[in-house]
């Protein structure tokens, strides 16, 4: 049980779901939102036929029982504008083609109730083919390039392989996958495009399905994740929110790739190796060291930023050169092994 | 009421003002406060990756030194927060790693049992003090100042976890603002990242995505952003100029901390909570608060 860790006190109010309630974000309130018959405003993201410039384009669907967002859509086609451009092929969330942003979250417009004022959008992290199309070749190139495969080198130890739930509990997490990209569209670093060699969290749930399998040939492993840029994703579990399978892709996925990461490519860990060793001889973090020790030469980069620091008293190169032994760096040491430099 | 308090390391160093606010602010709000002296780091999200276990019994520890107290536990930093929050669920869910950290604990006396309440100092006045209380306490309202409310990631997220909902729900921030006689402005930044994690060896990812929330901030009319994360507030506040070099504008955005912000509301001076201590001078606001406490607005 987790309750002693969420359950409110004295006020009665529950800080955590403040908002729930007063944005009108429970289903119940979903549900009575709209009447059989009442006009939703909805307004598309199009490109126009002339020169491919995107704009919006408003609608007025009347509200039938039960409609999706899918259904507006389908609305819309069979009504007012034939050459809407939008996929969908299972209508229940199965194939992961349906995904849109609506009203600025992504959504499967399959599972998705309508609500009375849509915006209706492309996902984002991708290029728009048309209207709500987008081109899907960025992100199945990039999981090609990661092989999510298994690969076998050795002999098979016995028939049926020993194999037990607790050793594929992160891969089947990412085996829920539908590949609708979700996620890639909510993902902040992917936002920033080539900045980083970050892969993405949909490419690194696929490569999960895989990876994290124990069975996989370690090498073949270490090959793919050397590809993924993965100590680049910021935790900002903004993935996860989005995810319409409900998988827990920070922490059931990219965190424990990141620890295959440390161990078969220690090199793409360095900065959490420091910060280990940091706390280890400290007990605490001292911004100083991880600094210096994590970018070295190029920390002088900074040096204008550093000067500015130091005048305002937020680091201590005291601190820094010398540590003090307290019973927190004690703990530490303890804990994660001592003896560690530095 | 009484807390178990884990300032965390940014308090104790790049944002040591956020330690001493929370101690004043404490004393006027009647929280008692018992800081947790040789409490570690909580293993920050680096830990977590390379060694579970390690990263497991440095959080155990800290709730056990809570429990030992028999206190609930307060924080002021978003992550150390999660890590924690991580921590207990792992521990209460699964009894081999339980009795495995709780092997490693035994070297200095110490033993978890899985009661420590865990609460961030935001919880903590919506929970424990509440606005009613709040209201009273204020003799200083901060009225018309419009204030971007800037969540950060881990103490509203992952969803449906630890009883996080949509974090685009959010308003916990916004209300309180509104207690204090602020006025808290929509923009489109309010539940993103601030990208801290990655920013040790790569800020390039930290000065783009913050760089788009300041401005929208700044067009959306906020004098100032608040934040209950220092690893949030390292990032807005410390590397605004880079982020100003970035997006080509001046943006002198003030940020603080948000006890600094009830404190304010609550009369202490912009000197006692170190309001200048931030890379960013809060000029504008501490002629607002100074003027405000005299009495006669502007």
């Amino acid at each position: 049980m987790v309750t002693s860790a969420s359950a409110p006190a004295q006020t009665g109010i529950d800080a955590r779901r403040l908002g729930q309630i007063e944005r009108s974000d429970t289903l119940a309130v979903r549900n009575s939102r709209l009447a059989i018959g009442e006009i939703i405003a909805v307004r598309i993201r199009r490109f126009d036929d002339s020169g491919g410039a995107a704009a919006y384009q408003d609608f007025q669907v009347p509200y039938q029982k039960w409609m999706r967002v899918l259904d507006v859509l389908n609305w819309v086609t069979e009504n007012k504008a034939t050459d809407l451009a939008y996929r969908w092929c299972c209508g229940s969330k199965m194939c992961g083609t349906c995904a849109v942003r609506m009203n600025g979250r992504e959504v499967l417009a399959c599972w998705e109730a309508a609500e009375p004022v849509m915006t209706i959008e492309p996902l984002r992290n991708l290029p728009v083919i048309r209207d709500l199309i987008v081109d899907r070749t960025p992100y199945e190139s990039k999981v090609a390039s990661l092989e999510p495969w298994l690969e076998r080198r050795e002999p098979y130890p016995q028939f049926p392989e020993p194999l037990n739930h607790k050793q594929m509990k992160d891969a089947s997490k990412a085996l829920d996958c539908i590949s609708c990209m979700c996620c890639y569209s909510a993902c902040p670093v992917i936002g920033l495009g080539d900045l980083t060699d970050f892969a993405g969290p949909a490419p690194l749930v696929q490569l999960g399905q895989t990876a994290l399998d124990p069975r996989n040939d370690p090498g073949k492993v270490t090959r793919s994740l050397a590809l993924t840029g993965i100590f680049n994703c910021v935790s900002c579990y903004k993935c996860e929110e989005v995810c319409p399978a409900g998988i827990p892709i920070v922490s059931r996925v990219i965190e424990p790739l990141k620890a295959k990461a440390a161990q078969l490519v220690p090199g793409m860990a360095k900065h959490s190796f420091v910060l280990r060793d940091i706390v280890a001889a400290r007990g605490r973090v001292d911004p100083g060291a991880l600094v210096l020790r994590v970018q070295g030469l190029r920390a002088l980069a900074n040096m204008p930023r550093v000067i500015r620091l130091l005048l305002r008293g937020k680091i201590n190169p005291w601190k820094t050169l010398f540590r003090i032994k307290t019973a927190a760096s004690a703990a530490a040491g303890r804990i994660l092994g001592a003896g560690v430099a530095k | 009421m009484k807390f178990a308090y884990y300032p965390g390391c940014s308090a104790r160093s790049t944002c040591a003002e956020l330690n001493e606010a929370t101690h004043l602010v404490a004393a006027k709000l009647g929280l008692g406060l018992l800081q947790l002296e040789s409490a570690t780091c909580t293993g920050a999200r680096e830990l977590r990756a390379i060694d579970p276990v390690g990263f497991y019994t440095l959080n155990v520890r800290i709730l056990a030194l809570a429990e030992s107290h028999g206190l609930p536990l307060m924080t002021i930093c978003n992550t150390c927060t999660l890590n924690v929050l991580d921590a207990h669920a792992a521990f209460v869910s699964d009894r081999e790693l339980a009795a495995g950290v709780n092997d490693r604990l035994a070297e200095e006396g110490l033993r978890y049992s899985g009661r420590t309440r865990i609460s961030h100092f935001l919880w903590v006045l919506h929970e424990n003090i509440g606005e009613q209380r709040l209201r009273e306490l204020v003799v200083n309202p901060l009225t018309d100042l419009t204030v971007a409310a800037f969540y950060g990631c881990h103490i509203t997220r992952p969803p449906l976890q630890y009883g996080f909902v949509d974090s685009r729900n959010n308003i916990a921030l916004e209300k309180l603002a509104e207690v204090l006689g602020c006025r808290p402005i929509d923009y489109s930044g309010r539940n993103e990242c601030c990208g801290f994690h990655t920013a040790a060896h790569d800020e390039r990812v930290a000065i783009k995505l913050t760089g788009q929330h300041i401005l929208s901030a700044k067009t959306g009319g906020a004098q100032a952003m608040v934040t209950p994360c220092p690893l949030c507030h390292t990032v807005l506040d410390g590397f605004q100029r880079e982020i100003e070099k970035d997006v080509g504008q001046k943006l002198d955005m003030p940020i603080l901390h948000l006890p600094q912000l009830v404190g304010l509301a609550l009369g202490l001076s912009p000197d006692e909570l170190n309001i200048d201590r931030h890379m960013v001078p809060a000029g504008t606001l501490k002629a607002y608060a100074a003027v405000a406490s005299k009495g006669s607005r502007r």
